[in-house]
C-alpha cells in the first residue's frame, strides 16, 4: 500500500478514535490498551440544567469600548430638537462622571450626526450606520435598557463578563463550562477570538474569559488568525503526523502501565487528554480552513470574512464552531471607544461588524441553528448624550455612560422582532423596563436551563454565584 | 482482607457523638447563618442560631435533649409548606443525614461551642502507640486516625522515589542520577536527614518556598487594570527569597512585610519588605475616580492580609456584616483603616514604579555611588578650603572691576517676527529650516509670510505668543554695542527654542514645555556695531510663549554687585563670592576639579538612574480618617461611623499599649495567643508537600470551610511552630522526615476507592508538579536550566502577538530574550498579568490579580500540546537527546540515563520494549527523511552539538520528548 495512503488511514483511524471517548472511542482505546477502563467523563454538574434549557450554546459579540446606543438604535425624533442644548440637570442629576469630562463647563448635547428609518414589522428604527442589520430586525430583540455601575472600561468590561468590577471570577464561558461541561470531544467548550477596528482600542484581559477560582481547565481558549490558530497546536518541525502518532502511542502504553503500577486513575485522564489534543491538531485545521464554504456564504459575511482575524472572518468561524457544537463562543470586537472622533470611528466599527453579525444570524437561521443557539451583541456600556470636547458642525466625542445602553439577542427562545425597555428624551436614563447586566446574565443562564440563584460554587466559605450577592432577575419579557 | 476491616470514611458512626464544630455547626452555617446568623440586617424573625442564647428562648427552638420539643426540629423535618425550613424560596434543602445529625446533636444536649478554630491552639499530647511505625510526633496523630479508621499505614517509599519527591517538594527539581545513587548507596542511620538538610539549605528551596509565597502576594510584574504597565516589584521578590533562605523566623518575616516601614529606623531591607501590601493592581485609566480607585486597593489589602494570615474571607464585610463569621462591617473598616493611612493616591501610573519607592542598588552600584560621592565631596573640599594665590586673584579682580565700571549698555531693537509656519508635526517644523537660519532678509517674503514688528513682545517677562499647533514663528532683533564685549540672556520658550547669533547657532532644544524665565542661557560674543539676534519658537499644541532677558556680563549676580563696590568697601561675604568664582570659574587648577565635578555629578545622576527601584509602604504622617462606607461604596462614607484601626477583638483582643497602625496589625498577627495564624500557616505547609491541606479549605478556616481531617495534628503542628520560634525549616523538615510522608504513593485500588482524597493519609499522594515546575524540571533534565537567582524578570519563548492582541492601543509588544534568559526557572518569567505567559495559565497558574493561596490542578488537552510541541520543551527534548547520547554507545545506556534524569528510576523491560520499537521505527524514518531530522534537531536558539549525526540525534530526541511527556515524570509520586 502506499504508505501515504495508509499514514492517512491511520490518521484517520486514530481521529475517529479520539471523538466521543464514552463511546467507540472509549472502547477501541480500552481494547487496545487493557486495563484502562473509561476517561473521567468531561460532563458538567449532575443537577444541571435545572429546567428544559432553550439554548444548547451561545454565540456573543462583544462590542468592546462601548458602543454609543444613541448613534445605532437608541433613535427618537426628538433628538434633532436637543442638538446643541446644555444637558438639563433634571437628566444628569448629578450622576458622577469619568474624570475625562468631569471637569468640562459645558455639556452640549448632540443628536446623531447619521440618519434613522423604521425597519421592520414594528418600524424599528435603525442607523443608516447598520444597513444589514436593519434587515434582520424582524429576527432579534433589542434590549434598549441595559445599564451598569461601572464608569471605566477596566471595571465595566470585568464586570459584565464576570459578573463583579474587581478581577478574581470566573467568566461567564468558564462558569457555563463548569456547569455544563462539553457537547464535543475535539474541540474547547469555550472558544475567543478577538478582532479590532479602527477605532480607540481599549485593552482586554485574560481574566475576561478566565476561570477565576474554577479549576483553569474552564477558561476560554483563544482561537487566533495568525501562527497557530490554539497556541501550540502544531507539531514541531521535523515531527509529522505519523511520528506523532507513534509518540502518542508509546506515551499511553507507558502511562497505562503507570496507571496499573499505582492505581491512580489521574492516569487515564492523562491518556485520554493525550488523545483529545491530538484529535484537536486534526479538527481545529479543518474547522479553520474555509475553503470548502461556497461564495454565497462569503456573499453573505461579506469579502472581509476571507481575511483571516476580521470579525467577519470570527463571525464565519463562529457559526462553524456552534455547528461542531461548542458551547461558548465569543467574539471581542474593539474600537468602539468614540472620546474624540465619534462620527469617523463608529461609521468604521459598523463598516466592520454590521454585515457579518446580521449574516450570522440568518445563516444560523437557515441551517435551523437559530432555534437553540443564543446570539447577543453588545457592549459594556454605551455613551453620553453630551459631548465630549468641542462639538463642531461634523465632529463630537462622547464619553462613557453606563446608566443607559443597548444589547441585541436573537434565537434560542428569544422574542422576534422585539424593542425591550425605554430611555427618556436624553437617552440618559432609563424610563422603563430596566435590565441590569446582572439580568442579562441571569437570562443567559436561564436559557441555557439554569438557575443563577441554584448556581453556585463554594470558594472562600461562600457560595458564589455568576450574578453576585445583589439581587438579579431574569427578564422574562424578551422570552418567547 | 483489607475491605473487611474499613470501616465508613465519614466523621460520623453510628452512636457515636456528634461534635458540635465539626458536624453540627456546617449545617446551621449553611442552611440557616443567612438568615439567622450573625448578620443583623438579614435577621428574620429575631432568631439567631449562631450563639447559644437561643438556649433560653421561650419559643423552645432548642429543648436539649428533646428533639421532638424543638422548634428547629420541626421545622427542618415538616412537609408544611409555609413552616419547613430552609423555606422552598431559598432552594436549599437539608439531607436526612443532616437531618439525623441535628436530632442526635439536640439529643445530646444541643451544646453549643465556638467555632474550632476560633478557639485558642490546643496543646495536645501525641497519642501514645504500640507501633514502631511512627518516627515524631505526627505520625503518632496520623496513626491513631487510621487505627480508628481500621486502616493501615503504607509502606515506606523506596529511596529512589523518595529523594524525587524530596527534592521536587523542597527545591521545585528534580535530583540528578548521582544524587539518587548516593542517597540509594548511603547506608548511615542519617541518610535521609542528609538529604533533607541538604535542600533545605539550598537556594533552591528558598525559589520553591517563594513561589507560592508569591502566588499569595498576588506578585506580578505589570500594574493589572487598564494599561497593564510595566513595574519593578522583583527586589521585594528577592527580599521574600532571601528570608526564607537565611529562614527568617515566620513571624518576623509577617512583621516585617506588613510594617517594615514603621519599626524604628528600618532598613532598607525593611522597607523592601512591606512591598508585600504593594503588589495590588493598580490603575492609570484616564476616567477613573481617584478615591474609588484609592479604596479599592486597600480593600485588596485587607482580603489578602485576611486569606494569607487568618485564612478568612473578609470582603462580606465590606458591604453588611459577614453572614457566616463574626465578623461585623464595623470590623472590616477597623482592618481597612490600617491600610487607609497610606500616602499613595489612587490613580497611578502605566510607566513603572509608583511613589512611595525605594532604590535598591546592587552592591556594585552601591559602591560606585559611594565612590562617586566621595569623590565630589573631596573636590569640593579643596575647592572651598585652598589657598586662592593672591596675586592672580586681585589682578583678576580688578581688571574685572573695570571692565564692569566701563561697560556700555548694549542697543536692542524691536522684535520683528515671521511666521508662524505650519507643518504637519511640531518635530517636522522644528527640523525645518525656512530661511533665516542663513541670514536674516527683513525684506523677504517666505511663503507668502513678511517680517513684522512686534514691539509689544516687552523683555524679561513672559510673552504669550498665540501660535497655532505644530507651527514655527521667527523672532529677531539687533543688539549694538559700541565695545566687543560678552553678554549673557536669559531665555525662555514654549514649546521648542533654537537661537543664533550673527548667524551661528547658540542654541537648539526640542523641549515641550511651558514659557518661564531664566529656562535657558546664552552667552553672546558681541561685535561692535549691530549684532543680528535670531529666535526660533515652535509650538506643539496648547500656548505658546517666550522669554527674553539680556543680562550683563558672564558672571553670577552676586559677583557683579560685589565687584562694582570699592575693594574696602566689600565685606567678607562678598570677598568671598568673588574668590570663589575665580576659583571655580577663572583659575585653572580650580577649574579642572570644577569640571571633574560636573563629570562626577553627570555620572551620578546616570547611575542613580540605573538603579532600580521598588515600592513600598509609607504612611501619612498626620493620618487619614476612617468611616463605614455604605455599602462598601467609596463614595458614601457614614460620618456618624468613624472607626480607629483595630483588629477583630473576637479573634484575640490587641493589647492597649499595641500601636494602632500596622505594627500593631503585625504584631496581633504574631500573637502567641492568636488562634489562626500558626494554624494557617503550618496548612499551607502540609498542603505542599501532600497536595492538600488538613484544612482542605486552605483559603477558608471560618465557619463555611471544611473541619480539619486531623484537628488534634493541626493544633500540635501550630503549637510547635510557635514555640520553636516560628522556625520555617523545622516545621517543613519535621513534616517530610514523619513515616506519614515517607509512605508509598502506589495504593490498592481499594484503599483509593475508600478514601479517594487521602483524607486519612494512608498512603503518600501523588499528583502532578505545578506548571512552572513541568517546565524547570524539562530544563534541568536537558541539561539547558540556567540555575541563577534573583533578579528582574526574564521573557523566553512564547507564541507572537499574545500581548498586543488585546493591548491598549495595540502598542505593547512583547520581546523576547535570547540567551541565557531563555533557559532561567520559570519563577523569574516576567509576569503580566493581562496576559500571562500561557504556558504557565494553561497548567493552573493564577493571573495573580489576586491572592491565591492554592491552585487548581487540572488536566486537559492543552496542556499536552504545551509539552509536545512547545518550543522550549523540543528544545529541551533535543539536548536531553545529547546528553543520553553522551552517556553510552549503546541503547540501553542511554535510554537508562534519560530515563533516570527524568523519573529517577531506570525503565524497567516493558518500558524498554516499548521505546525500542519506537527508536526502530523512528530511526528507519529519519534515515529515509534526513530532512526532517534536521529540522528537528535546530528547534531553539540553542546550539545543537555537531558531532553527532543529526538523524541518531532526531531519534533520541523524540525519545527525549515521550520522557518529557511521560504521566510519571510530570508527577510527583
Amino acid at each position: 500500500m502506499d504508505p501515504r495512503i495508509e499514514r492517512e488511514q491511520t490518521l484517520t483511524r486514530r481521529a475517529l478514535l479520539g471523538h466521543g471517548a464514552r463511546g467507540l472511542g472509549a472502547l477501541a482505546l480500552s481494547s487496545m490498551l487493557p486495563g484502562v477502563v473509561k476517561p473521567a467523563p468531561q460532563n458538567g454538574l449532575a443537577e444541571l440544567p435545572h429546567f428544559a434549557p432553550r439554548a444548547k450554546r451561545i454565540i456573543y459579540l462583544f462590542m468592546s469600548g462601548g458602543p454609543s446606543h444613541i448613534d445605532l438604535f437608541d433613535y427618537k425624533p426628538a433628538l434633532r430638537r436637543i442638538h446643541g442644548i446644555e444637558l438639563p440637570d433634571s437628566i444628569r442629576q448629578g450622576q458622577r462622571l469619568t474624570t475625562m469630562t468631569s471637569g468640562q463647563t459645558s455639556f452640549p448635547c448632540v443628536a446623531p450626526m447619521f440618519e434613522f428609518q423604521r425597519y421592520g414589522r414594528h418600524g424599528t428604527w435603525v442607523s443608516e450606520l447598520l444597513p444589514y442589520t436593519s434587515q434582520i430586525v424582524d429576527k432579534i430583540t433589542i434590549v434598549k435598557s441595559m445599564n451598569t455601575e461601572a464608569i471605566n472600561h477596566d471595571p465595566a468590561i470585568t464586570f459584565i463578563n464576570t459578573g463583579n468590577q474587581q478581577p478574581g471570577k470566573p467568566s461567564l464561558g468558564a462558569w457555563l463550562s463548569y456547569g455544563l461541561g462539553t457537547m464535543n470531544r475535539d474541540l474547547p467548550d469555550y472558544v475567543v477570538m478577538i478582532s479590532r477596528g479602527n477605532g480607540n482600542l481599549q485593552a482586554l484581559y485574560a481574566r475576561l474569559w478566565g476561570a477565576g477560582f474554577l479549576p483553569s481547565k474552564h477558561q476560554g481558549v483563544k482561537f487566533r488568525s495568525a501562527g497557530d490558530p490554539v497556541l501550540y497546536l502544531s507539531n514541531p518541525p521535523g515531527i509529522d503526523g505519523e511520528t506523532r502518532r507513534r509518540m502518542l502511542d508509546g506515551i499511553a502504553s507507558i502511562n497505562e502501565q503507570r496507571r496499573q503500577e499505582t492505581g491512580d486513575r489521574e492516569i487515564e485522564a492523562r491518556i485520554a487528554q493525550y488523545e483529545m489534543a491530538y484529535c484537536m491538531q486534526t479538527s481545529v485545521p479543518d474547522l479553520m480552513d474555509l475553503s470548502d464554504e461556497p461564495d454565497w456564504v462569503f456573499d453573505l459575511y461579506g469579502e472581509d470574512a476571507k481575511k483571516p482575524g476580521t470579525f467577519a472572518s470570527n463571525c464565519l468561524l463562529a457559526r462553524r464552531l456552534a455547528e461542531r457544537d461548542v458551547r461558548f463562543i465569543q467574539l471581542f470586537h474593539r474600537g468602539w471607544d468614540g472620546h474624540g472622533n465619534l462620527p469617523r470611528e463608529i461609521r468604521g466599527q459598523c463598516k466592520d461588524t454590521d454585515q457579518a453579525s446580521a449574516a450570522l444570524v440568518m445563516d444560523l437561521e437557515q441551517r435551523g441553528l437559530l432555534e437553540d443557539t443564543l446570539v447577543i451583541c453588545g457592549g459594556e456600556f454605551g455613551r453620553t448624550i453630551y459631548s465630549q470636547g468641542t462639538l463642531t458642525k461634523d465632529n463630537h466625542g462622547r464619553d462613557h455612560h453606563g446608566r443607559c445602553f443597548h444589547t441585541w439577542l436573537a434565537g434560542a427562545g428569544i422574542k422576534r422582532g422585539f424593542e425591550y425597555g425605554k430611555s427618556d428624551d436624553f437617552c440618559y436614563n432609563i424610563v422603563e423596563s430596566p435590565v441590569h447586566i446582572r439580568d442579562l446574565n441571569a437570562t443567559i443562564l436561564h436559557q441555557l436551563g439554569i438557575d443563577h440563584e441554584r448556581f453556585t460554587f463554594p470558594y472562600q466559605g461562600l457560595d458564589q454565584k455568576l450574578t453576585g450577592v445583589e439581587e438579579a432577575h431574569v427578564v422574562k419579557g424578551i422570552l418567547a | 482482607m483489607l475491605s473487611l476491616l474499613l470501616l465508613p470514611l465519614g466523621f460520623l458512626s453510628d452512636g457515636e457523638a456528634v461534635d458540635y464544630g465539626r458536624d453540627v455547626r456546617p449545617i446551621l452555617s449553611q442552611y440557616c447563618y443567612p438568615c439567622h446568623g450573625p448578620d443583623s440586617a438579614t435577621r428574620e424573625a429575631e432568631l439567631r442560631l449562631d450563639r447559644a442564647d437561643v438556649l433560653g428562648d421561650d419559643r423552645h427552638i432548642l429543648v436539649p435533649g428533646d428533639p421532638e420539643a424543638s422548634e428547629l426540629f420541626y421545622r427542618v423535618t415538616t412537609d408544611s409548606e409555609f413552616e419547613k425550613m430552609p423555606p422552598a424560596a431559598s432552594k436549599k434543602t437539608l439531607t436526612s443525614d443532616q437531618r439525623d445529625i441535628l436530632k442526635r446533636w439536640i439529643q445530646q444536649g444541643a451544646s453549643y461551642e465556638d467555632h474550632w478554630s476560633f478557639r485558642p491552639i490546643g496543646n495536645p499530647e501525641p497519642p501514645a502507640m504500640r507501633s514502631d511505625w511512627p518516627r515524631n510526633a505526627i505520625d503518632r496523630f496520623v496513626l491513631a486516625r487510621l487505627e480508628a479508621a481500621g486502616l493501615e499505614p503504607s509502606p515506606e517509599a523506596d529511596r529512589r522515589t523518595l529523594i524525587r519527591r524530596w527534592s521536587l517538594d523542597l527545591t521545585g527539581l528534580p535530583p540528578t542520577p548521582e544524587e539518587v545513587e548516593a542517597f540509594v548507596n548511603d547506608d548511615r542511620p542519617d541518610a535521609a536527614e542528609r538529604v533533607v538538610d541538604r535542600l533545605l539549605s539550598s537556594i533552591a528551596f528558598a525559589e520553591r518556598m517563594t513561589l507560592a509565597w508569591m502566588d499569595a502576594a498576588r506578585y506580578g510584574d505589570t500594574s493589572v487594570f487598564h494599561a497593564d504597565g510595566p513595574r519593578d516589584m522583583w527586589p521585594w521578590r528577592d527580599w521574600v527569597m532571601r528570608a526564607y533562605h537565611r529562614n527568617m523566623p515566620f513571624d518576623q518575616f509577617t512583621l516585617e512585610q506588613l510594617a517594615g516601614d514603621l519599626l524604628t529606623e528600618p532598613t532598607r531591607e525593611q522597607l523592601v519588605a512591606t512591598g508585600f501590601l504593594r503588589n495590588n493592581g493598580t490603575s492609570d485609566e484616564g476616567g477613573a475616580i481617584d478615591e474609588e480607585l484609592r479604596v479599592s486597593y486597600h480593600v485588596d489589602r485587607v482580603k489578602t492580609v485576611g486569606n494569607v494570615w487568618l485564612g478568612l474571607s473578609t470582603e462580606c464585610a465590606q458591604c453588611h456584616e459577614h453572614k457566616y463569621d463574626p465578623i461585623g462591617q464595623d470590623d472590616y473598616y477597623r482592618l481597612f483603616a490600617f491600610f487607609n493611612q497610606s500616602v499613595e493616591p489612587g490613580f497611578q501610573t502605566r510607566n513603572g514604579n509608583a511613589e512611595p519607592t525605594i532604590p535598591v542598588p546592587s552592591a556594585e552600584q552601591e559602591r560606585r555611588e559611594q565612590e562617586i560621592t566621595a569623590d565630589i565631596a573631596a573636590l569640593e573640599r579643596w575647592l572651598s578650603e585652598v589657598e586662592a594665590p593672591e596675586a592672580a586673584l586681585s589682578a583678576w579682580t580688578s581688571e574685572q572691576r573695570q571692565e564692569l565700571l566701563a561697560l556700555d549698555p548694549p542697543t536692542l531693537s524691536p522684535w520683528q517676527a515671521l511666521g508662524p509656519f505650519q507643518g504637519p508635526s511640531s518635530k517636522a517644523v522644528f527640523q525645518k529650516e525656512y530661511g533665516p537660519e542663513s541670514g536674516v532678509d527683513l525684506e523677504a517674503t517666505v511663503e507668502g509670510h513678511t517680517w513684522t514688528p512686534r514691539p509689544d513682545l516687552a523683555d524679561g517677562k513672559v510673552q504669550p505668543l498665540g501660535l497655532p499647533a505644530n507651527s514655527a514663528l521667527y523672532l529677531t532683533r539687533t543688539i549694538h554695542v559700541e565695545q566687543p564685549g560678552e553678554r549673557v540672556v536669559s531665555l525662555g520658550s514654549d514649546d521648542t527654542i533654537q537661537v543664533w547669533l550673527n548667524g551661528e547657532s547658540l542654541l537648539s532644544k526640542e523641549s515641550y514645555r511651558a514659557a518661564q524665565a531664566d529656562q535657558d542661557r546664552v552667552t553672546l560674543k558681541l561685535e561692535p556695531g549691530d549684532n543680528t539676534f535670531l529666535f526660533k519658537i515652535c509650538n506643539g499644541a496648547g500656548d505658546s510663549g517666550l522669554y527674553f532677558k539680556l543680562l550683563g556680563l558672564p558672571l553670577p549676580d552676586p559677583v557683579i554687585a560685589a565687584l562694582k563696590k570699592d575693594a574696602a568697601a566689600r565685606t567678607d561675604a562678598e570677598r568671598r563670592a568673588i574668590r570663589d568664582h575665580w576659583v571655580r570659574s577663572v583659575w585653572d587648577e580650580g577649574q579642572q576639579r570644577q569640571s571633574r565635578i560636573g563629570k562626577q555629578q553627570k555620572a551620578l545622576t546616570e547611575l542613580r538612574q540605573s538603579i532600580p527601584t521598588t515600592m513600598i509602604m509609607r504612611d501619612l504622617e498626620e493620618g487619614r480618617p476612617t468611616f463605614v462606607l455604605a455599602r462598601g461604596q467609596y463614595d458614601s462614607p457614614k460620618a456618624d461611623q468613624p472607626v480607629e484601626p483595630g483588629v477583630l477583638e473576637n479573634l484575640l483582643p490587641l493589647p492597649d499599649a499595641a500601636p494602632r497602625n500596622r505594627l500593631g496589625l503585625a504584631s496581633w498577627l504574631i500573637d502567641p495567643d492568636h488562634p489562626l495564624t500558626a494554624r494557617v500557616a503550618v496548612n499551607r505547609y502540609w498542603s505542599m508537600l501532600f497536595g492538600h491541606g488538613l484544612v482542605r479549605t486552605v483559603m477558608d478556616f471560618g465557619s463555611q470551610g471544611e473541619f480539619p481531617s486531623h484537628p488534634s495534628l493541626l493544633d500540635w503542628l501550630a503549637r510547635d511552630f510557635i514555640e520553636s520560634g516560628w522556625d520555617i525549616k523545622r516545621a517543613i523538615r519535621q513534616i517530610v522526615l514523619s513515616s506519614t510522608y515517607r509512605q508509598q504513593s502506589i495504593a490498592p485500588e481499594v484503599l483509593r476507592d475508600h478514601d479517594p482524597e487521602n483524607r486519612l493519609l494512608a498512603r503518600a499522594s501523588r499528583f502532578r508538579l505545578q506548571g512552572e515546575l513541568v517546565r524547570d524540571l524539562a530544563l534541568s533534565v536537558s541539561g539547558l536550566l540556567v540555575d541563577r537567582p534573583f533578579g528582574p524578570g526574564v521573557k523566553p519563548y512564547q507564541p507572537e502577538g499574545l500581548w498586543n492582541e488585546v493591548s491598549l492601543n495595540k502598542n505593547v509588544r512583547f520581546s523576547q530574550d535570547h540567551g541565557e534568559a531563555l533557559y532561567r526557572k520559570s519563577m523569574y518569567i516576567y509576569w503580566k498579568r493581562s496576559a500571562p505567559m500561557p504556558v504557565m495559565t494553561i497548567f493552573d497558574a493564577p493571573t495573580r490579580e489576586k491572592c491565591t493561596v492554592e491552585r487548581q490542578r487540572t488536566n486537559t488537552p492543552l496542556q499536552a500540546l504545551v509539552t509536545l510541541n512547545d518550543i522550549q520543551f523540543v528544545e529541551a527534548a533535543r539536548h536531553l537527546a545529547e546528553r543520553m547520547i553522551a552517556a553510552g554507545d549503546d541503547f540501553d545506556t542511554r535510554l537508562r540515563y534519560g530515563f533516570e534524569l527524568c523519573t529517577s528510576r531506570p525503565p524497567d523491560d516493558k518500558r524498554r520494549r516499548v521505546m525500542r520499537e519506537i527508536f526502530d521505527a523512528q530511526w528507519a524514518d529519519y534515515a529515509k527523511d534526513p530532512t526532517s531530522a534536521d529540522l528537528l534537531v535546530s528547534v531553539g536558539e540553542s546550539d545543537r552539538d555537531g558531532a553527532i549525526d543529526p538523524v541518531e540525534h532526531a531519534t533520541w530526541t523524540v525519545l527525549a520528548s515521550i520522557l518529557l511527556n511521560l504521566d510519571e515524570t510530570m508527577n510527583r509520586e
